[in-house]
């Protein structure tokens, strides 16, 4: 399970993106990254998703850092099952 | 980076698919019952932390914003296989939850990202001498996100030859555009992977000495000389 130190580090990451993110706002917010550039440059418009997802990354701090908190809470739990499936056996092995 | 849904001509993102259902097999096989119990709240937490940096674009200029990727820094932190399974995780994650790249082209993001970025980043980190190690972590990680970039500018070329123009990007805006643009995300994302392992070496160095699971046995070497 996780120990203390483990946590601490939990808890410096989600104040380093809650400080983060104001960044974000501030200097990032309104511009596409390299790929959307590019489209804009190839004038190519974004086609509607073949699947709508059900949650958004968010247009204002306090959402956003909402579902920060929540996609930081669901990558930690899928990893954890996802290694913990993979994980070494507790026997011994044999040779 | 991340491709959306009708970009791609479908027998491109097809073969992303494939690729991506090969390599995630045998990422699998390889890290499947090799996990150390003591990885595994390293990995996600390590997952947990890309997820939120991911989400984190800083500008480069020219009303230009970029992210860390983050596959070089979990290859090198716990080997290729397990970061491809990493980066695939909250990938699928972003796409699935968050709409964060399209659902058809999901096997393409897996190969530019996942697959290119851990295998790229792992192998150029290697291949620097152990004296120039935190050279070998930037150069690796700048490397991860060029290539994963030329990559993606190839396919959303290769779409638009084999549609006739309905699907993808001309080869001509395309390749240069994406590698000039990937070319300062990268250094962004080469700043911040450096800029964590070193962090990582100084506050928790057993983090590094963890063994990286690789296709036959397991690198035991650390990380950063600590």
């Amino acid at each position: 399970m996780f120990k203390r130190k483990d946590l601490l580090m939990i808890s410096g990451i989600i104040i380093l993106f809650a400080i983060g993110l104001v960044g974000f706002f501030i200097f990032s917010a309104p511009y596409g990254d390299g790929l959307e550039k590019t489209m804009e440059e190839a004038e190519v418009e974004e086609s509607e998703p073949v699947y709508q997802a059900p949650l958004d990354y968010g247009d204002n701090y306090a959402l956003a850092l909402s579902m920060g908190c929540i996609g930081f809470a669901i990558t930690l739990f899928a990893i954890y099952i996802v290694s913990w499936l993979l994980r070494k056996s507790d026997a011994p092995q044999q040779h | 980076m991340h491709i959306p849904d009708g970009l791609m001509e479908p027998t491109i993102f097809a073969i992303g698919w494939f690729i991506a259902i090969l390599v995630l097999g045998v990422a699998t096989k390889a890290v499947n019952k090799r996990v150390d119990k003591r990885q595994i709240p390293l990995m996600a937490t390590l997952a947990a932390g890309i997820f939120v940096a991911q989400m984190l674009n800083f500008p480069i200029g020219g009303g230009t914003t970029g992210h860390l990727v983050g596959a070089a820094l979990a290859a090198i932190l716990v080997g290729p296989y397990a970061g491809v399974l990493i980066i695939t995780v909250i990938l699928i994650i972003q796409c699935l939850l968050f709409g964060d790249g399209g659902i058809t082209t999901l096997g393409l993001n897996i190969f530019n990202m996942a697959i290119i970025g851990c295998f790229v980043g792992w192998y150029v980190y290697k291949a620097f001498p152990k004296k120039y190690e935190i050279a070998g972590i930037f150069t690796a990680s700048w490397m991860a996100v060029f290539i994963g970039s030329f990559a993606c500018a190839i396919e959303l070329a290769a779409s638009h030859g084999i549609s006739g123009g309905a699907y993808g990007i001309t080869a001509s805006i395309s390749i240069p555009m994406m590698l000039i643009y990937h070319t300062v995300i990268g250094i962004g994302e080469a700043i911040i992977t450096t800029g964590v392992i070193t962090y990582i070496a100084h506050l928790s160095p057993e983090m590094l000495k963890i063994p990286k699971i690789m296709l036959r046995g397991v690198s035991e070497e650390a990380s950063v000389n600590v």
